[in-house]
């Protein structure tokens, strides 16, 4: 029997952050998983980013996180999502080298010091207080002061394909057979969720002349502020639609399909709806997008992305076939649907400490989220506060004006979730601010004074912000009207100045930005596109971040009124019983987390506002 | 739950000598005991009685005298305060009811103070903040027709119709987040002109609301009218022509009218008060400046400006620099004296009016209340607003005007600005869950992988 500093369950996205950070922050780490050959393995789409999503891995990044790195080091596709939109809404997204992705990641963990990877199944869980047993199906145990729980959808979790199913994990890896009952005897309250994942076929079987072609975008950002050499395009998608065909086979087959044969119990997310379910659900969609998506240059294999499916593999097949350019597919993989059970999300603190249980922390698919972005960040946070509470220090708490890391965390462990979590950026209230440009000007502090910034990065950072106050004060200069500025101006179909104006006021005109400045006059030279375009963005949208700064300064003022630990919601009148109840159950930090408690209300909240008072008398 | 050491309380539910049926309610833990005493029915029970069931029996006012009249028992929480209710729905009359509420109070209820049933809703979590805060707007209601409009209130009409604007933002909202959470999907995207033709549409109902809620506060307060101009313009004169009296001191010298004189007199059933104020003019008097002053404040915070001008006299220049401080004010300019022969000029919104023969006095008070009065006031549409929601009611119009003016911005920042109106709204309505905006977006469209 080794002793540790923590143990880490689980070597998925999340478990993958929690034991990195640890290790990084100097604790002796085991990272435990059920299989080698899992780990950070991209289990449904190999993708990365997209909407909001892009955003978490550039905060994970940041904070000095690894997903950002490693899908860097195995992008095979970049494109940026909402251009046009405005910046707080554009997103990242990459095709994954699955292969790829999850031997980069193996590497990175097999050799940071202080990491241990082990191959082992967790089968008990037993908290002595300041120590904390780990069990294995082979009987060793081991002992650690902080464990954090990262086991993805492999709790119990069985596949349904049709009528067949299987107590196993995703792909077939084995699952947890023993660890929800562990969790049980702890006093931990769980749930059951239920996914799905699309076929797989083989490429040399599509008629790729047959379809459209969707192509990366060239010298775009990547997603870590630490890469240096732009990822390149290695890789192209396809699109094709479903069409009557398919939803007849569909619709003639539904008795079979599981979600509706009442096979299936758990509960699925509404945005990751399998194909069955959209064709019942908009019936009149005549046709439903479908993107074929590589998933590593080392192998044929297709994801057919939007077809996701828990029919029978005859089924399964006809309806593959019924798609244009796929008349002729070879399956390789089927398609499932997934049921796992995870934790109720609203047992934990908004540290992901576990309410009850001092030093066990929660982290990824296992507190009801999906996606694996959402996953990394919060092993990143569990890693982190598992780390700083066994220094004994303060539990980083990221707040929703910090980042969308904050508003994840908060939304789980306040609200609770119905269906797997996934993050949207309508989810955050403060949007304009938590962008994926600023990302590393939002986070990068609070992740050098964790521990986790290296000198490196650190260093890159203060030349950045130095980088970005030069090319500020720049925009002081007054400028006098000379044949270019006219022509910049007329050209932008702005009207000319009455007197000199400075570059600054000069980018305040809505048709004219620091780029077009630039390309102009090449006064902005010496500054990198990535200081430009922070730039542009703080001066172009300053009104608007203001209005919000106002508001983050008011929604800070609720967060920093503290409810006493051991506050008892019952003992006095004035606070409605339904509302006691609710505050009980999640026992909110502050008067802003009470606040977003659903069932309170903004009376309950000027009630409660009253009774703190009244309670330190 | 329910604190239940409270008194039972009754009152009159309905505006007193209005319509075909009077309610008298009473709620507390001794609803049932007392209604017992009074009231009989063929079918009733009282050891099992049917919440929710409409008894028809006799309700003994005492001295052999029965009234027919319905029954009805909520119970506790179900009810509006979330105690035990008892409704006698009884036939309307002022005598009637009063003599049903009498007979209670005589039983052993208590006579519920104004707004005490909302109270006891509000502090048993009936109710929520705002409909509580109409609760206070009840206790302090001046007039009957203020406690109608307030009922109305708490009977949820500005919530319904501010609810109603609410859920067009939130139809708008689920587009426009669609559209920017999945930008990769295929469905038809949010569209400006759509978004901005609604957000046009919200800001009209705001005005017209705001409307009907200061048309509810004339109703009840009245139309508050300062008369002013240059001393012995005759505004004194026109007043007592206006009062059919001699009220104020009318003599000839420039500046008797020291004194505000308040004189109300009713039109098409609204108050019009005219508030008569010294002349205006500039003076070194130091008791005739604080009437000066005053004018001039009534200036602002009066409905509307009466400017009255001497028409047969050269027009003054104290007149001339009123006339200049009239703008961007509700006026109407008087000429005055039109008996005699007019030398002054014509100006913008004038009425020619006498003081002395009476001439157009009538047509004035209709000019006073058409200006007033932007349209018919249509009583089922009345709204009732308290400060606090009128001043939302400002904000979200101010706020639905800025979005008009942004049509040019990235989606990103209109989306905020939306959000921003939309919670606003939402302050009023009390709802404003970001869940319920991301709901729509799914049962609105087929999203996901």
């Amino acid at each position: 029997m080794k002793d540790f500093d923590a143990i880490v369950i689980g070597a998925g996205h999340a478990g993958c952050e929690a034991a990195l950070a640890l290790a990084r922050m100097g604790n002796e780490t085991l990272l435990l998983t059920l299989s080698l050959d899992a780990v950070a393995f991209l289990a449904c789409n190999p993708s990365i980013g997209g909407t909001a999503k892009g955003q978490l891995v550039c905060e994970v990044d940041a904070l000095g996180g690894e997903m950002g790195i490693n899908i860097d080091k195995t992008s095979i596709q970049l494109r940026m999502l909402n251009r046009g939109k405005g910046p707080a809404v554009q997103s990242l997204r990459a095709q994954a080298d699955k292969v790829e992705y999850h031997n980069e990641m193996k590497k990175t963990l097999e050799n940071t010091p202080n990491l241990y990877l082990r191959q082992g199944e967790a089968v008990d869980i037993i908290d002595e207080g300041k120590y904390k047993l780990v069990k294995t199906a082979v009987g060793i145990e081991y002992k650690a002061k902080a464990v954090v729980f990262a086991t993805g959808v492999y709790l119990d979790s069985r596949i349904i394909i049709g009528e067949y199913t299987k107590d196993v994990g995703p792909n077939g890896f084995m699952n947890a057979k023993f660890l929800s009952s562990s969790l049980e005897r702890l006093g931990i309250k769980l749930l059951r969720f239920k996914t799905g994942t699309p076929a797989r076929v083989n490429s040399r079987s599509i008629d790729f002349s047959k379809l459209e072609i969707q192509n990366g975008e060239d010298n775009i950002q990547s997603f870590s502020f630490m890469t240096k050499e732009k990822p390149k395009n290695r890789a192209v998608c396809y699109l094709t639609y479903t069409n009557e065909n398919t939803h007849d086979i569909i619709r003639a087959n539904l008795d079979k399909a599981p979600v509706y044969s009442g096979l299936i119990k758990g509960v699925g997310p509404r945005y990751c709806p399998s194909i069955e379910t959209k064709i019942v659900r908009f019936a009149d969609k005549e046709r439903h997008q479908l993107f074929l998506e590589p998933e590593s240059l080392s192998t044929n294999e297709i994801y057919i992305q939007g077809f996701s499916t828990s029919m029978p593999t005859d089924i399964q097949e006809q309806m593959i076939h019924s798609l244009k350019g796929l008349e002729k597919a070879e399956i390789m993989r089927d398609s499932y649907a997934i049921e796992y059970d995870c934790i109720d999300p609203k047992q934990l603190l908004p540290t992901l400490e576990l309410k009850n249980h001092n030093g066990l922390f929660f982290a990824g698919q296992i507190n009801g989220t999906s996606g694996y972005e959402e996953a990394a960040a919060q092993g990143l946070i569990a890693g982190i506060n598992a780390s700083l509470y066994l220094q004994n220090k303060q539990q980083l708490i990221l707040k929703r004006s910090d980042g969308y890391i904050g508003v994840l965390i908060d939304d789980i462990v306040t609200k609770g979730t119905l269906e797997p979590y996934r993050m949207m950026t309508s989810r955050a209230e403060y949007r304009l601010l938590l962008r994926q440009d600023n990302a590393d000007l939002r986070l990068t502090e609070i992740g050098r004074d964790v521990g986790l910034v290296s000198d490196e990065r650190y260093n890159m950072f203060l030349e950045k912000k130095a980088k970005l106050s030069e090319c500020m004060e720049k925009l002081k200069t007054k400028i006098k009207m000379d044949e270019i500025f006219e022509s910049l101006f007329k050209e932008n179909g702005e009207n000319l100045p009455k007197e000199n104006i400075t570059l600054y006021e000069m980018l305040k005109r809505s048709n004219i930005d620091i780029f077009k400045i630039n390309d102009k006059t090449h006064l902005f030279d010496e500054f990198d596109y990535d200081i430009l375009n922070e730039v542009n963005i703080m001066v172009k949208y300053e009104g608007y971040l203001k209005q919000q700064d106002e508001e983050i300064a008011k929604f800070k003022k609720n967060e920093a009124t503290l409810i006493p630990a051991n506050f008892d919601y019952f003992k006095y009148h004035g606070l409605r019983l339904e509302a006691a109840e609710k505050l009980n159950e999640i026992r909110p930090l502050n008067l802003g987390q009470a606040s977003r408690i659903s069932g309170v209300s903004p009376a309950d909240i000027a009630v409660l506002s009253v009774l703190i008072k009244k309670d330190r008398g | 739950m329910v604190d239940m050491k409270e008194k039972t309380i009754v009152a009159i539910s309905t505006p007193l000598g209005r319509g075909a049926i009077s309610i008298v309610r009473m709620s507390g833990k001794e609803s049932l005991t007392l209604a017992e005493k009074v009231f009989c029915s063929q079918k009733l029970d009282y050891r099992n009685i049917t919440p929710r069931y409409l008894y028809l029996g006799d309700f003994k006012l005492g001295d052999g005298i029965i009234e027919k009249c319905m029954m009805v028992y909520f119970k506790s929480p179900f009810s509006y305060t979330g105690e035990d209710i008892v409704e006698f729905q009884v036939h309307g009359g002022t005598v009637l009811t009063q003599r049903i509420l009498e007979k209670l109070i005589e039983s052993g209820a208590t006579l519920a103070e104004a707004g005490e049933f909302s109270k006891r809703a509000f502090e048993n979590g009936k109710i929520s903040l705002d409909e509580a805060e109409s609760i206070i707007g009840e206790i302090n209601a001046e007039s009957e027709s203020e406690l109608s409009a307030s009922l109305s209130v708490a009977g949820g009409k500005l919530k319904e119709e501010i609810l109603a604007l609410q859920h067009s933002l939130t139809e708008e909202l689920a587009e426009i987040e669609a559209t920017l959470d999945y930008p990769e999907e295929d469905f038809e995207a949010a569209v400006k002109e759509k978004i901005f033709s609604e957000i046009e549409r919200v800001y009209n109902s705001l005005a017209n609301i705001l409307n009907q809620s200061k048309n509810a506060r004339f109703l009840n307060h009245g139309i508050n009218i300062a008369l002013i101009g240059s001393p012995n313009a005759g505004k004194s004169s026109l007043l007592n022509a206006v009062l059919g009296k001699e009220r104020a001191i009318v003599t000839d010298i420039a500046g008797t009218t020291r004194d505000t004189i308040k004189e109300t007199i009713a039109y098409k059933g609204i108050n019009l008060n005219f508030f008569d104020t010294a002349g205006i003019r500039d003076t070194d008097d130091q008791i005739e400046k604080i009437g000066v002053d005053k004018s001039k404040e009534y200036l602002h915070s009066s409905d509307i400006v009466l400017h009255i001008i001497d028409g047969s006299k050269p027009l003054s220049q104290d007149d001339k620099e009123i006339n200049t401080m009239l703008a961007g004010t509700n006026y109407i300019v008087v000429i005055n004296k039109i008996d005699k022969s007019r030398v002054v000029k014509t100006f913008e919104n004038e009425i020619e009016v006498s003081a002395l023969d009476k001439i157009n006095i009538n047509e004035l008070l209709e000019k006073i209340y058409n200006k007033v009065i932007s349209e018919e006031i249509d009583f089922n549409k009345l709204v009732v607003t308290n400060e606090r929601q009128l001043s939302l009611i400002n904000e979200g119009l101010t706020k639905a005007k800025t979005i008009l003016a942004r049509q040019e911005e990235s989606m990103d920042v209109v989306a905020m600005l939306i959000k921003d109106l939309w919670q606003t709204l939402g302050k009023i309505t009390g709802q404003c869950e970001n869940e319920q905006i991301i709901d729509l977006i799914f049962s609105k469209f087929c999203l996901g992988k």
